[in-house]
């Protein structure tokens, strides 16, 4: 009987690490890195996002030259997150607020669209641009029924080059579960012309 | 009749734990369908042009089932799921349900362009401003709602769907 009181003890307690796992690799097109992480209902990626690309992105949007730069160079990446539970199955909710960027002993938050918006209106950037930037990025919160997803980019704030560790945190039937990928790297931008 | 042995009393009391905690779950290519609303929540009114200029007011729709997606030609699981959002749409029409698709913060021109690539008959709306997206409870793009004959949001979608897969048209069909 008490191997059973064990069994169930261990099978109700909340688990705070969730059983993933992270994995890494280059898009054999582009040569740009990505990482992916996988558990049961989860799935994240971050795919690398040229500073270069991103600048173009949002200067044919509207951006002038120093905002679109701005964004660019502070460590962007295509990111997608889904609830891969079977119809049926849980619900998935995050906000990016919770997620932490550890880079040497730093830790810090990502930089949400919540905190991009102002700056954008400050630097009187126009209405258009600043829609096509809203909708462009992540979510900052959201609850997945299975199968949702969403695609968009992702900023974490850091210098081009830059290693981090991101902490992903996700909450499912009310349990606050997390995971960390190791060693992401930031893409390095391209020395930019001087007029 | 033997009595269970304290192994076997063991095992199905694990079978038992495991059916009670982990019910048997569908088959994995029907997860992608739709996500019911049980709370149905008025769905907010909207007047939109389309690129032929034609308002379109969702209240006009009343009594028939309208499938609302808001989208953009920049998103990529926006731009996969509309061949099939065409091909739902020339089952659905038929009978008599509508689909509106909501383009966010970009012009006519951007569109245009796209629909060379994407053809498309269903309307797409403009909503330049982004005033109807934001009245409506859409955080990311993709996001699709279905709204029943009383006027009420139904069933959402985040991120792309087959919109012509046979279980998913049947859900929009018991609606009518």
């Amino acid at each position: 009987m008490h191997i059973i009181t064990l069994l169930l003890s261990s099978l109700f307690i909340p688990t705070a690490i969730a059983a993933g796992s992270a994995t890494t690799g280059s898009d054999p097109g582009t040569g740009l890195a990505f990482w992916r992480y996988e558990a049961e209902g989860i799935l994240f990626e971050l795919n690398q996002r040229l500073p270069d690309q991103t600048r173009a992105f949002f200067q044919a949007r509207g951006f002038d030259t120093d905002a679109a730069n701005q964004f660019a160079t502070s460590c962007v990446f295509q990111s997608r997150l889904l609830n891969t539970a079977v119809a049926g199955g849980a619900s998935l909710q995050f906000n990016l607020n919770e997620w932490r960027v550890i880079s040497g002993n730093k830790s810090s938050s990502m930089a949400t669209t919540d905190d991009w918006m102002p700056r954008w209106k400050k630097q009187s950037i126009g209405q258009a641009a600043r829609i096509a930037f809203k909708w462009s990025l992540l979510p900052t919160e959201q609850t997945y029924a299975p199968g949702d997803y969403n695609w968009g980019m992702t900023s974490y704030d850091q210098p081009p080059g830059t290693r981090f560790n991101l902490t992903l945190v996700w909450h499912r039937e009310g349990r606050r579960e997390s995971a960390t990928i190791r060693n992401i790297e930031c893409p390095a931008d391209s020395p930019q012309e001087t007029p | 009749m033997s009595i269970p042995t304290m192994r076997q009393q063991l095992s199905a009391t694990l079978l038992l734990l495991c059916s009670l905690l982990f019910p048997p779950v569908q088959a994995a290519g029907t997860s992608q369908l739709l996500q019911a609303l049980p709370e149905r929540p008025k769905a907010g009114d909207f007047q939109l042009t389309d690129l032929d200029g034609t308002e379109h007011r969702l209240s006009s729709y009343r009594g028939r089932v309208v499938i609302v997606n808001f989208w953009a030609t920049w998103c990529p699981p926006c731009r996969e799921e509309m061949p099939s959002m065409q091909r739902a749409w020339e089952l659905l029409e038929p009978e008599g349900v509508v689909m509106l698709a909501i383009n966010i913060g970009e012009d006519e021109d951007t569109i245009f362009q796209f629909t060379a690539n994407f053809p498309v008959e269903f309307p797409l709306l403009l909503d330049q401003d982004s005033a109807t997206i934001q009245s409506w409870p859409v955080r990311g793009l993709p996001t699709t709602y279905v709204v029943d004959p009383q006027g009420r949001l139904v069933y959402r979608a985040i991120g792309g769907r087959a919109w012509d897969d046979p279980a998913l048209l049947d859900m929009v069909r018991a609606l009518k």
